[in-house]
């Protein structure tokens, strides 16, 4: 089982954690998964001068562009003596990447206004044992043994986000739980994020606080607050048991993209629904963790990522904004790709690959094929509707 | 762009017209053309080292780097750095007497490549395979286990155990080489060595056909391959015959003991005559434009071998029954990896700002064992420690799917940073190898403690054949290849400091590899670190296309052995016998199929 889930789990925390650590129990999944999906269609038709992007560091995903894609901010294990990821910035005409988060802790999720160019991430720099867990994973490193990786969901993790003009560095919320996946609207007015908050809020019972201890994923729900807030005030939108994660806005700035994992963990599909939580859609209905969706910024589609064809084997597809046709798969590689990012333009596509071999993933770039896309989609038979 | 208007604002519009500006370049593949095409013209013959062509090829470069303002290093007169090298060796008159019978021809008596001259009569023990495997691989087969060769002449068969299972096989392939076999001999005291091509084996009978060996260094005694004849003579009287003993040695059976042959005497010598030529390293440089004083270590190199096969006499040609002796011209080995040198040098020299002085050299006699690199780091003409880094191109020219490896990047730990900024621009698709123990000159500068790097797109279907010719080389994509380079020079010129050296271990699967016979006719791609072996090609009517494998298929398994790289792979091979066919379980797309290929003799 350890086998099964670690590799998935290594790659992303951001979008996908505990929740499947947890179960441990994949076979629904797995068996429902038939081997090739043939189609007439290969990943040539939608992704073109593919190529691998990061190459410093163990590994590297979760690549966001800037609105004029000139910069592309990811989080990688690179930071000599910190074996967590740290966010950085590349600057796609120079190379050049600098660090943005402080070198210190643990951090994920980062995201560039739209407006400003500040970066939103979050980190947990400011635990003091923060030094000290860095010590213990790189002694535990050294020391050969592998362990099933979980993100932890540390209740330490908090956002922030670093001023582009003059690279300081501000708290924006101060709540015990964790608080991550964070996004800006198309504005830079809003941020939505997922948050595990009301866990620690209020009285659990002893089935929850049991569940908290297992698996805390459980408890995230989706917020949104103001850009320039203080930590106050963020809104719930969502209210049913199961992880819900990785919220990003539309491209118009009016609906919400997410993913919400079921009670146990095991099945995740992709959702819409308005700013104020309301007229919820469902998109996927593959009965396997379909998650980490992104809006084209066409706003004509979705692309997502889904291990429906082999629990280790994720593959991005794509699916009409109202989830009436079957989803067209798009990455036909072995091992993960997930994570998918278009440029602000629509004709790149930057995401997370493990396609160079071994378990771990950096970020690849390919042009990205929108009319091809359009054609696919179009042609895509309905979808079964949800169950 | 076109494909979205709708969504790609004014910003947007102005980041492409920038974009564009940023990449204006000459016409496509217009730099390097003039050089590849050029060296691998038949002018030059397949510029094998110490020829005509060789010297002529010289001469066109030495010209190139002077016109771009490239000078000779310091204290020489001009750009060629001669040395001289083993270009082949022949038998001169080696013979053997059994008993009263003379063989002196090569057809029956012919030295090793390494043998030592010398005349040798003396008792006769026949030693089974010959094979010693140290104690160290915790698997115990000694053929000198039972018997005193202290003082003797020693005959033992050729190859390894015909019939022993693969994992015995395998371990046996790795000592049985006849150079290791020759080394046991003269560990346990024997006098000469004889080899015989066993009746059961390939090849049986037959004599090993001289081969070539740079290595100067002999086996310290006399060795000498024998035919079947010869062999014939030297087991009168002898207590099983030779078809017996190997039957009973090739089921692997460790304890099948050798015995004397005593009731014939031998009286043999051995004289080799060895060749030596004068190659050219044609090496020149452009100086800092400032003093260099208080920079670390203020010297980088760039290279690239121009040597290639010339008509493919010696034994790296590839070339099909119809092409041999044709000129192997060597287009992407190495005149790409020239050019991208050329290339590199006309850029740099531009250059109005230099903080370290750079060489660049281009190496003769590398298609031979590296040897002109390495006269010149054993005798530098700059010292070594003042070397800050060492960039190596060695075929450049076939990219495809725009993939492009670069090797060696465990020498220095800021390869991995200065690759990733130098290429968000280039826009490769990259593959890392940390291993610098590669077959290129790359290896030379490794072994010499200097950060070193090798850029290659890999082998192909052409590969040492007379058909790697200049229209199959991707100049667009070899253009960029240079510019990426250009880029990571210009970064090492700027640097203030040194880029550490970092020492890779080196993997016992890529040390010492011996003993592979067998012909299967795939063309590993190189540059992948897909799971499983990715095949560059297939050579037309070998055993590998007869199975219907072909380009772009991924080998996951061979004779039930998983295959999860080129190092997996080369290590099947040796379990692999002559004409028994194996499944061979392989991934085409994403469809995995079977087949059945019957591997071929290697000559």
């Amino acid at each position: 089982m350890a086998l099964l889930v670690r590799r998935p789990t290594q790659l992303f925390v951001c979008f996908l954690g505990a929740a499947l650590v947890a179960a441990g129990l994949l076979a629904a999944v797995e068996a429902q998964a038939p081997l090739a999906e043939r189609a007439a269609l290969a990943e040539r038709d939608f992704l073109t001068r593919i190529r691998r992007l990061t190459v410093e560091g163990r590994r590297a995903g979760e690549g966001y562009w800037s609105k004029d894609g000139r910069q592309l901010v990811f989080q990688s294990e690179r930071e000599p003596g910190n074996p967590f990821y740290q966010i950085y910035l590349m600057d796609m005409a120079s190379g050049d990447v600098s660090r943005i988060s402080p070198g210190i802790g643990k951090t994920t999720c980062s995201f560039i206004n739209p407006e400003t160019g500040d970066v939103l991430f979050a980190s947990t720099h400011h635990d003091p044992r923060s030094k000290q867990l860095q010590e213990e994973e790189l002694a535990f490193r050294a020391s050969g043994k592998e362990r099933r990786y979980s993100w932890d969901y540390d209740p330490e993790m908090e956002l922030y986000v670093r001023s582009a003009k003059t690279g300081m560095l501000r708290r924006l919320t101060n709540k015990r739980g964790y608080d991550a996946e964070a996004s800006y609207s198309p504005d830079g007015q809003w941020i939505v994020f997922s948050s595990t908050r009301q866990a620690y809020e209020r009285q659990l019972s002893a089935a929850e606080q049991k569940q908290l201890e297992t698996d805390p994923s459980y408890f995230a729900e989706i917020y949104i607050m103001r850009a320039d807030a203080d930590g106050s005030g963020p809104k719930r939108l969502t209210n049913v048991p199961g992880y819900d994660g990785g919220p990003f806005f539309s491209p118009d700035g009016k609906r919400i993209i997410w993913r919400r994992f079921d009670e146990a963990g095991l099945i995740a599909d992709v959702r819409t629904m308005n700013l104020d939580g309301s007229n919820e859609r469902q998109l996927t209905d593959f009965g396997a963790m379909s998650w980490a969706p992104y809006f084209h910024p066409s706003g004509q589609y979705v692309l997502f990522a889904s291990n429906k064809l082999g629990f280790e084997n994720f593959e991005v597809f794509m699916v009409d904004i109202d989830g009436k046709k079957e989803p067209v798969r798009v990455t036909y590689s072995d091992g993960f790709d997930g994570l998918p990012v278009p440029s602000p333009d629509g004709t790149q596509l930057a995401w997370t690959s493990s396609r160079a071999g071994g378990r771990e993933g950096q970020i690849y770039l390919a042009q990205w094929n929108h009319q091809k896309a359009l054609e696919a989609i179009k042609n895509a038979p309905p979808r079964k509707g949800p169950k | 762009m076109s494909a979205l208007p709708h969504v790609c604002g004014k910003r947007c519009r102005l980041f492409v017209a920038v974009l564009v500006l940023a990449t204006a370049v000459p016409a496509a593949g217009q730099t390097t053309r003039p050089y590849v095409e050029t060296l691998a013209s038949e002018k030059f013959a397949g510029r094998e080292a110490g020829s005509p062509g060789e010297r002529l090829a010289g001469d066109y470069i030495a010209a190139q780097l002077a016109r771009m303002g490239a000078k000779p290093l310091p204290g020489r007169s001009d750009m060629f750095v001669p040395f001289t090298f083993t270009a082949g060796s022949r038998d001169g008159g080696s013979r053997a007497i059994v008993g009263s019978t003379t063989f002196n021809t090569t057809k029956d008596v012919i030295a090793l490549s390494f043998s030592d001259d010398g005349e040798v009569s003396a008792p006769l023990v026949f030693a089974g395979y010959g094979i010693v495997v140290p104690e160290t691989q915790n698997f115990g087969y000694d053929s000198y286990a039972t018997l005193d060769v202290m003082d003797k002449i020693v005959v033992v068969l050729r190859y390894f155990p015909e019939d022993a299972d693969q994992q015995t096989r395998g371990i046996l392939a790795r000592y049985s080489d006849l150079r290791y076999k020759a080394m046991a001999a003269r560990q346990h005291g024997a006098k000469a060595i004889v080899v015989v091509t066993g009746p059961r084996s390939p090849n049986a009978g037959q004599t090993v056909p001289m081969s070539f060996d740079t290595a100067l260094a002999g086996s310290g005694i006399p060795a000498v391959s024998v035919s079947g004849a010869v062999a014939s003579a030297l087991f009168a009287g002898a207590p099983k015959t030779l078809q017996t003993v190997q039957q009973e040695l090739d089921s692997g059976n460790p304890h099948v003991a050798g015995f004397a042959l005593d009731k014939v005497t031998l009286s043999l010598k051995t004289a080799l005559v060895r060749e030596t030529q004068t190659g050219r390293n044609v090496v020149a440089y452009f100086p800092a434009t400032s003093a260099t004083t208080g920079v670390v270590k203020p010297w980088i190199a760039i290279g690239a071998h121009y040597d290639h096969l010339g008509l493919g006499r010696n034994g790296n040609s590839l070339a099909g029954k119809d092409e041999t002796g044709k000129p192997h011209l060597g287009a992407d080995d190495n005149a790409s990896g020239s050019a991208a040198v050329l290339a590199i040098a006309a850029a740099i020299g531009k250059q109005p700002m230099r903080r370290r002085n750079l060489i660049v050299a281009l190496w003769s006699a590398e298609e031979i064992g590296l040897v002109g690199s390495t006269a010149f780091v054993n005798a530098p003409p700059v010292p070594v420690d003042q070397l800050a880094a060492y960039l190596n191109f060695d075929m450049v020219g076939r990219m495809h799917d725009n993939k492009l490896a670069v090797q060696a990047t465990g020498t220095s730990p800021i390869w991995s940073r200065v690759l990733e900024r130098a290429n968000v621009t280039a826009g490769f698709d990259l593959t890392l190898q940390e291993d610098p123990y590669q077959p290129t000159d790359v290896a030379t500068f490794n072994q010499a403690g200097i950060p070193s790097l090798n850029f290659t797109t890999g082998a192909h279907v052409d590969y040492h054949k007379p058909s790697d010719t200049a229209d199959k080389i991707n100049y667009e994509d070899l253009d960029r290849v240079a510019t990426l380079a250009s880029t990571v020079v210009r970064r090492l010129m700027e640097m203030p400091d040194a880029p550490q050296f970092a020492k890779v271990a080196q993997s016992s699967q890529t040390a010492g590899r011996t003993g592979v016979r067998v012909f299967t006719g795939t063309v590993p791609d190189y540059t992948s670190n897909a799971k499983g072996l990715l095949l560059g090609g297939v050579v037309g009517g070998g055993p590998a296309e007869q199975a219907g494998l072909q380009k772009g298929d991924v080998i996951i398994e061979i004779a039930g052995q998983t295959i999860a790289n080129i190092y997996d792979y080369t290590y099947a091979l040796e379990l692999l016998k002559i004409d028994q066919p194996v499944k061979v379980v392989y991934m085409r797309g994403t469809e995995r199929r079977e087949t059945t290929l019957t591997p071929g003799a290697r000559r």
